[in-house]
């Protein structure tokens, strides 16, 4: 492969940071971690992945921050083509009713997580996430067999007229 | 276009054995087996290190040998005493090569089958019989997978076999040999089984266009008859082997799996024609119209009732079909130029036993498949077989078609490596199992192909095609 798919984690209290991270770990081997503390350091740290002719392929992004808030990051990313395609996660126990609504129509929200999540839940969320990715995205999907839901992979590859050489 | 150093090296490597022959006055060689070389050359070494995809050398191939080969190119307008040029369609036309149509026919009905989810329903309901035992819930897998891989590609099979296995696997503990003995057998199978028919994989397709060239045509039947015991001797041995190198720990898996045939009136009728073309194509022998021409009644109904529409004819693999012709074609040009009679004649074959060289090609094909393309393997092989055969070299004993089969036969036998086949990459990349799992089973099995292949060539073939 040569590029690389990063997961970006958008958070400002380091404790929730550290715990989205630990229970994320498994995911590092192939798809490496970013983090970000709030959206200004996250559309740099977004600049500075996709300058290196990296993708991202998953934004996992809390709501209220320092700053611009997430719903309004998210919604931005979403206008831009090289992070348009990207899964886009809020996780969050503290966005309104209205900020949500404004996700899911203008940032094309692929999930909601609300805290406190359980380390099942966000794997299996991400997991979902980055394999809906891959397929929408990556030619090769073998290289995520492993990590990510072999079944549905598989199951992608049939529809797609794999062939003998 | 992304190129790397290594890329560019091998595609120099190329142009230089490409140019090379134009420059040597090689004795015994004619002036269009020269450049028939300078093309064998630059597909070899493209094909080896494929710097560019197998099927675009594939379609170098036939132009390059238009260009400069037939008898509308520059090099040779002439019919000489030497050489009689074909004309550009001869080269062109392999795309229109009944094996390429009869492959076409294979792809739109795999096609309609996975749109329709037949294999999958089918495989389901053919596993129920075989029960809960780990051992025969292995051997039924492998039967239907080769079953299956006998009329559509082995990789789409092993794709769609891994949806199957995987929930199987998950139920299982993550120490049992078990886990790997089903990851390894649906590749396995698959390879396998995709020597059983004619459509099955595309070496076989370049076996069979091979000897059509030679005005000798296998019916679909009689390629089943030949080699498919053969089929069903190496899977029950690695059946075998699978068991006795990961023998399951658990004693029984609980199948829970429910096969919902879909019921519209689509699906039916892809049901039928599946049925039916399958039908026709294994009773050749019965009937006596060719396999292609069959094959052409599935595509037309298909796209007359839409169930084929312009997007599935776009997504059609038709790389693969470029594939075969472009080996079709450079076999061509092998023959009619002297170019694979002058290899095979620099050796002194009469001093080996059709044995010996049964074994050698055997082997050779063998191991050429593990690290090359199946397809790619045999067709480099091949002109050289029919050259051998043809020129009476070799003696008696050694028929074309045997020694054809052999190589078509042994090229789908390679499944040491995880880049041997796309199965078997497609199996390990679910990290079941390591490589050394899949070498050491792969190696036996690979064994012990190539003995059965020499068995079958010396003593059942022969039975059948006299």
């Amino acid at each position: 492969m040569d590029h690389k798919i990063y997961i970006l984690i958008v958070e400002d209290e380091l404790e929730v940071m550290d715990a989205l991270v630990k229970d994320l770990e498994n995911f590092e081997k192939i798809f490496p971690v970013e983090t970000a503390n709030d959206t200004t350091e996250a559309m740099n740290v977004i600049d500075y992945i996709l300058d290196h002719g990296h993708k991202i392929g998953l934004i996992l992004c809390d709501h209220v921050l320092p700053g611009k808030n997430g719903v309004n990051l998210l919604i931005e990313l979403q206008k831009d083509e090289a992070t348009a395609r990207s899964k886009k996660i809020l996780v969050t126990g503290q966005a309104g009713h209205e900020d949500t609504i404004l996700a899911i129509n203008k940032a094309d929200l692929d999930h909601y997580v609300a805290k406190p999540w359980t380390e099942q839940e966000l794997q299996e969320v991400v997991r979902d996430q980055l394999t809906d990715y891959v397929i929408e995205n990556e030619k090769n999907l073998l290289a995520y067999m492993q990590i990510l839901d072999a079944e549905k992979l598989s199951e992608e590859m049939r529809k797609h007229k794999m062939t003998d050489h | 276009m992304k190129t790397n150093l290594k890329d560019l090296v091998s595609i120099l490597i190329g142009v230089i054995g490409f140019i090379i022959p134009f420059f040597l006055n090689i004795p015994g060689l004619s002036e269009a087996g020269h450049v028939a070389l300078s093309i064998f050359i630059i597909a070899a070494i493209f094909w080896m290190l494929e710097p560019v995809p197998i099927y675009a050398t594939s379609i170098m191939v036939i132009l390059l040998q238009v260009f400069f080969l037939s008898k509308q190119g520059v090099l040779f307008p002439e019919v000489t005493a030497e050489y009689s040029p074909d004309s550009y369609t001869e080269f062109m036309g392999t795309l229109a090569n009944p094996i390429i149509i009869l492959f076409l026919g294979g792809f739109v009905l795999a096609d309609a089958a996975v749109k329709y989810d037949l294999d999958k329903n089918f495989t389901r309901i053919l596993l129920k019989p075989f029960g809960s035992n780990p051992k025969f819930i292995i051997l039924g897998l492998m039967v239907i997978t080769a079953l299956l891989s006998a009329f559509m590609s082995n990789t789409a099979t092993t794709a769609m076999m891994m949806t199957v296995i995987l929930p199987i696997i998950a139920k299982t503990e993550a120490s049992d040999p078990l886990r790997i003995g089903i990851a390894l057998s649906i590749p396995f199978a698959a390879n396998i089984g995709g020597i059983a028919t004619p459509i099955g994989t595309p070496p076989n397709a370049v076996v069979i266009g091979a000897l059509s060239n030679q005005g000798i045509d296998i019916a679909f039947t009689e390629w089943m008859i030949l080699a498919g015991p053969l089929v069903v001797v190496v899977l029950f041995f690695t059946w075998l082997v699978i068991l006795r190198m990961f023998k399951p720990e658990t004693d029984s898996i609980p199948m829970d799996f429910e096969g919902k045939f879909q019921k519209n009136a689509s699906a039916i009728l892809v049901y039928v024609i599946f049925g039916a073309t399958v039908l026709l194509w294994v009773t050749e022998s019965l009937h006596g119209i060719g396999s292609s021409i069959i094959a052409l009644i599935p595509v037309t109904v298909l796209a007359l009732t839409g169930i084929l529409d312009k997007n599935g004819i776009r997504q059609l693999p038709w790389e693969v079909l470029w594939l075969v012709a472009g080996g079709i074609s450079l076999g061509i040009s092998m023959e009619s130029t002297g170019l694979a009679e002058w290899i095979i004649t620099n050796i002194e074959w009469s001093i080996f036993s059709p044995v010996f060289m049964i074994i050698i090609f055997s082997l050779v094909a063998i191991v050429m498949s593990n690290f090359l393309s199946n397809t790619v393997s045999a067709t480099l092989l091949i002109p050289l077989a029919l050259s051998l055969t043809t020129s009476g070299a070799a003696g008696e004993g050694f028929s074309l078609v045997l020694i054809s089969l052999v190589i078509g036969v042994s090229a789908s036998l390679a499944m040491m490596l995880p880049i041997s086949t796309p199965p078997n990459a497609i199996a390990i990349s679910t990290g079941t199992f390591k490589t050394k799992h899949m070498t050491r089973s792969g190696f036996v099995v690979g064994i012990f192909g190539l003995l059965m292949v020499a068995l079958y060539a010396l003593f059942y073939w022969p039975i059948i095609l006299n």
